[in-house]
């Protein structure tokens, strides 16, 4: 089953009469419980690919299909709601309330999406625990560190069991065992609940951890891998 | 709703010295617009209190022509039908008729002129409260023959008002020890030495006490100084009811001071009986009506009546007598609008400006929670209430701070006399005892929270603004 199915996507951007294309009629369809890394050179689209996939971004022509609905076709207003309901998003840095509690980082975007209290609070702790911070629970985001930061990030992306989850360089302010134990982490809940994920880096040790590889360049896919056994 | 409150309370508490600085600023509006207003309304209750009951009562009735020629037979006619009417009236409370003739005032040392004003004691204590008003002396309670009730300012000016230091002032002073004994002694040098005038006391204070001690006690010193001559003699002279000068001498029995220095030097009192013997007056002839009501009664409708029944009669309300007491009351609630306007202004500035910059500092936290999934309306209403919330803390201890500032100096009084001469000299006293009714109390506080709550709409229309895609690559 496709959850996301791309079709000849493109962003242009008029950047002083210059016209950049920064995504170049891209067609990609991600299956469910995938893992995806899109990788690619500096400036080659990752980000602009997957803000559009997103529902954050607006394509300049293309269509982006999530379970067979047409999210382009959505105004401003249905797109947060849409991206609220189904879509994860873990980004590099800034992902989390500064002044909320871990558990409260991830309840609170339970609670936007109408979950009842007493769902919340189990999944918020079984979430917590299983990204192994079922102890830090109470802590505040500046009392944790870059890992636990983003593991955090990573639950509450979780939390509802959204359609998929994207990460734009999740890993990229964390240093390398930090990384890796990240993304055993991802892949081991991305098993365990079946979550679809699609995530950009520039980072060989992830790539490495990816079961599919999308490369892109000059915003264009020019290769992908599925099915890589490690 | 529930996670957006909790947020907005958070987020109250994060950057300490913003959120102090709204709710200072929240704080001083409120106490500022409410002591404001709580001392413009104590100086104008104060006047219009003053100009009803001890200048003016509500009520004058007049002979027409008396208005224009304060001469002594333009009495008020009929006058027992007006006395049978005023009685009847069940919304006058007391009225009160006096004789009133222009006088020369003069004794050995000076002479001024001025309104000798005859009176009936009982008659007139009912409906002016002048009595309240005396700094020596009593109010006609001695058994002397023909006294006279004058104000600080004609003992001034008659040179009856002295300067002493008493030996008893003086060892009380020292018994008090609110001046220190060494300017005390100093002060020794002069006691009992009866100056007769300020200056001249002035004079030797300054020349006794070193600089700093005269600044800090020579006004204290001063006051306590004060005495009057009671009993002495004046003469007064005006023009009998057949145009013949007459002189005739008076006792002072007792001296009084109101808050407003022109009626002061140009009134003086005397028994009415005493007045009007000698000025040829018979027992029905009078000058002038001071009338009283009750509570709530409406003067407007009293005045027609009085007109209705006596057209031949000037009838005046108070507001006619001092128009300028009247005019500032009605245009006291203008002002004090314009003055709390620029407070609100001024708060509603700092208020977008701060939050502003919280908006701002916050830039790529409001980005993230855009982009997964917080729709406008939260984002609005976590901005507005975090703004809310501050607006209502200050807006809690600004309440307390003005309430507390307007009790205390209402009891203590504010004394501007050191700061402006004039006022006594326009009629307005120079000590205010603020005072503010619970409509402006929270009619400011309304406002000054409606703005805070304003002044939110524009940062968090700023928030709204805010593209979460760009707002997040700044971070990438
Ligand atoms: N708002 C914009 N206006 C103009 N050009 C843009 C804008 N955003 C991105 N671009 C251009 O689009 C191209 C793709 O950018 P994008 O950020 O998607 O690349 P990326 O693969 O994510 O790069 P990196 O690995 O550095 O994050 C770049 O050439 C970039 O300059
Ligand atoms: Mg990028």
């Amino acid at each position: 089953m496709n959850v996301i199915e791309v079709e000849n996507l493109v962003k242009a951007y008029t950047d002083l009469a210059l016209e950049v294309v920064a995504v170049d009629h891209v067609n990609l369809t991600v299956k469910k419980g995938e893992f995806t890394a899109i990788v690619g050179p500096s400036g080659s689209g990752k980000t602009t690919l997957l803000n559009m996939i997103g529902g954050l971004d607006k394509p300049t022509s293309g269509t982006i299909r999530v379970n067979n609905k047409d999210i382009t076709q959505l105004n401003s207003k249905e797109l947060i709601n849409f991206r609220l309901h189904n879509i994860g998003f873990i980004f590099q840095s800034y992902n989390l309330i500064p002044v909320l509690t871990a558990k409260e980082n991830v309840s609170f975007i339970m609670e936007m999406q109408g979950e009842n209290r007493k769902t919340v609070d189990e999944r918020v702790s079984e979430i917590l625990t299983a990204v192994g911070l079922g102890d830090r629970m109470n802590s505040r985001p500046n009392q944790l560190s870059g890992g636990q930061q983003q593991r955090v990030a990573v639950a509450r992306a979780m939390a509802s069991r959204p359609q998929f989850i994207i990460a734009d360089e999740p890993t990229a302010n964390l240093d390398s065992k930090t990384t890796e134990k990240l993304l055993d982490l991802m892949e081991e809940l991305n098993e365990k609940e079946n979550i679809t994920f699609l995530f950009s880096t520039h980072d060989q040790r992830v790539v490495n951890k990816a079961r599919r590889i999308v490369v892109l360049e000059d915003g264009k896919v020019v290769e992908d891998n599925e099915n890589i056994k490690q | 709703m529930k996670e957006i409150i909790k947020i907005a309370w958070k987020n109250v508490w994060r950057n300490k010295k913003r959120s102090v600085t709204v709710v200072v600023a929240v704080i001083l509006g409120i106490s500022a617009g409410i002591f404001a207003c709580g001392v413009m309304q104590g100086w104008v209750e104060q006047r219009i209190d003053a100009v009803i009951y001890i200048e003016n009562g509500r009520i004058k009735l007049y002979n027409p022509d008396f208005l224009n020629n304060e001469e002594i037979n333009n009495v008020i006619p009929n006058k027992e039908a007006v006395e049978h009417f005023l009685n009847k009236e069940t919304v006058i409370k007391a009225f009160s008729e006096r004789v009133k003739l222009m006088a020369m005032a003069t004794t050995s040392r000076g002479s001024t002129s001025l309104m000798l004003q005859g009176i009936n004691i009982d008659d007139e204590k009912k409906v002016s409260k002048l009595y309240t008003c005396l700094l020596q002396g009593t109010y006609f309670e001695e058994e002397t023959s023909r006294p006279v009730l004058i104000s600080d300012k004609t003992a001034e000016q008659l040179r009856i008002k002295n300067y002493v230091l008493t030996t008893e002032i003086l060892d009380s002073l020292e018994n008090t020890a609110s001046i220190p004994n060494t300017v005390i002694a100093s002060l020794r040098s002069i006691e009992n030495i009866r100056f007769e005038s300020e200056n001249k006391m002035k004079k030797e204070i300054s020349s006794l006490l070193d600089r700093k001690d005269v600044s800090k006690y020579g006004f204290d010193v001063l006051k306590m100084s004060e005495q009057y001559r009671l009993r002495s003699k004046i003469v007064f002279t005006f023009t009998d009811k057949q145009g013949e000068l007459v002189n005739q001498i008076y006792k002072v029995c007792g001296v009084y001071k109101t808050a407003n220095i022109m009626y002061d030097q140009s009134n003086a009192f005397v028994l009415k009986s005493d007045l009007s013997t000698i000025a040829g007056l018979n027992e029905g002839e009078i000058h002038e009506t001071g009338i009283i009501l009750r509570e709530n009664a409406n003067e407007e409708n009293v005045q027609s009546a009085i007109k209705k029944a006596f057209p031949e009669l000037s009838v005046l309300t108070w507001k006619e007598l001092s128009p300028d007491a009247s005019l500032v009351s009605e245009y006291m609630s203008i002002y004090l609008f314009i003055f709390v306007g620029i407070i609100l202004f001024a708060l509603a500035f700092g208020i977008i400006n701060t939050m502003l910059m919280a908006i701002l500092e916050r830039t790529k936290e409001l980005g993230m929670l855009m982009a997964i999934g917080m729709n406008r309306k939260r984002v609005f209403s976590m901005i507005m209430l975090e703004t809310v919330f501050l607006t209502m803390a200050g807006a809690v201890a600004g309440m307390l701070a003005g309430w507390l500032l307007i009790q205390v100096t209402g009891m203590t009084g504010l004394n501007f006399s050191s700061f402006v001469d004039g006022f006594e000299a326009m009629g307005w006293a120079a000590i205010v005892y603020p005072t503010i009714d619970l409509f402006f109390f929270f009619g400011i506080t309304v406002l000054v929270i409606v703005t805070g709550v304003l002044s939110s709409i524009i940062p968090a229309r700023k928030a709204l603004s805010l593209n979460p895609v760009e707002a997040i690559r700044m971070n990438n």
